[in-house]
């Protein structure tokens, strides 16, 4: 049915959102976590940090969310990867993009705050609930 | 001697990849690792909301592991089926209460779902019952760590139901 062909938002952590993770996919569906950094009102373009890692994440389809900097959201989305023959091409906007950090965006579809988090526990139980559904999946039986 | 089922009629607590993955053996029969299970609760963030008034709303539950369907039906003042088996006072009520229901759920709050497990195209889905919202910004992390808890400590430890110590009673 259409309704439910949405895929459900990969928990991931902005440390693992690196070329090399599998989760670095173009239109890979993701959750995130993390503080606001920045926020633009003309671009709706959000800025979240996590320790020293960062995300832009596309805030045009949200409505009913206000945001504060040094405020913990959450947001479920499509991650955007510019592709990098086209950029070539167009060597200014490649420079701008780079500057302005918009090589990877997420296209966020759902955001909510979450300040009073416990980050920490959050961190932890990802590691437990992904070795758990490894587990299972692997061996469903026992 | 006789061991009845504990988790048939419970509202097992399920991550949505479990939830997803349940066996089937008949329209209204499912069963996970072999032991039948009727109802279900998960927790998530709605992520989708399909409403038709006095029909019905849809939605999904993202609880990060699976998108759970859920349906809530909204059709009890008109339901033919109701109207012979309860009275106009109980249906008014449970209209209201699904009304209520459905007038919390919206897209980005973070749910938390019971009912009854069924299919819909082929597909699991929970046919709702009740639907609180949390506030709780750990609420999600904690569903998660009950699940686990639960599936390790529980729910993988009933004696299989082939077994002499366990009876199913529905």
């Amino acid at each position: 049915m259409a309704l439910f062909e949405i895929k459900s938002g990969a928990l991931v952590t902005l440390q693992e959102l690196h070329p090399s993770s599998p989760f670095f996919k173009q239109g890979a569906s993701l959750r995130i976590t993390g503080k606001l950094h920045a926020y633009s009102l003309e671009s709706g373009i959000a800025t979240i940090i996590d320790g020293d890692d960062t995300l832009k994440v596309s805030t045009e389809h949200l409505r009913d969310l206000s945001f504060r900097v040094g405020s913990v959201y959450q947001f479920i989305g499509e991650l955007c990867i510019e592709p990098e023959n086209e950029v070539k091409a167009l060597l200014i906007l490649l420079y701008l993009a780079r500057t302005l950090g918009y090589m990877r965006v997420l296209q966020a579809r759902v955001g909510r705050n979450v300040d009073g988090i416990d980050l920490n526990l959050y961190h932890q139980s990802l590691l437990l609930l992904r070795q758990f559904q490894a587990n299972h999946l692997n061996n469903p039986a026992t | 001697m006789e061991k009845k089922n504990p988790l048939y009629n419970t509202h097992v607590k399920l991550l949505a990849f479990d939830l997803l993955s349940l066996s089937q053996h008949s329209p209204d029969s499912f069963s996970r690792r072999s032991i039948p299970l009727s109802r279900a609760e998960t927790l998530g963030t709605v992520t989708l909301r399909d409403h038709k008034p006095n029909t019905f709303l849809r939605f999904a539950i993202d609880d990060g592991t699976g998108c759970v369907p859920c349906i809530l039906w909204l059709n009890h003042l008109n339901s033919p089926y109701l109207a012979r088996r309860r009275s106009p006072q109980d249906v008014r009520l449970i209209a209201d209460l699904a009304a209520r229901a459905a007038a919390v759920v919206k897209v980005g709050v973070v749910a938390r779902v019971r009912g009854r497990i069924s299919r819909y195209r082929g597909a699991v889905q929970v046919t709702v019952s009740d639907v609180m919202v949390e506030r709780d910004p750990n609420a999600e992390v904690l569903h998660w760590i009950e699940c686990v808890n639960l599936a390790r400590n529980c729910y993988n430890l009933l004696p299989h139901p082939s077994s002499s110590s366990f009876l199913l009673h529905k």
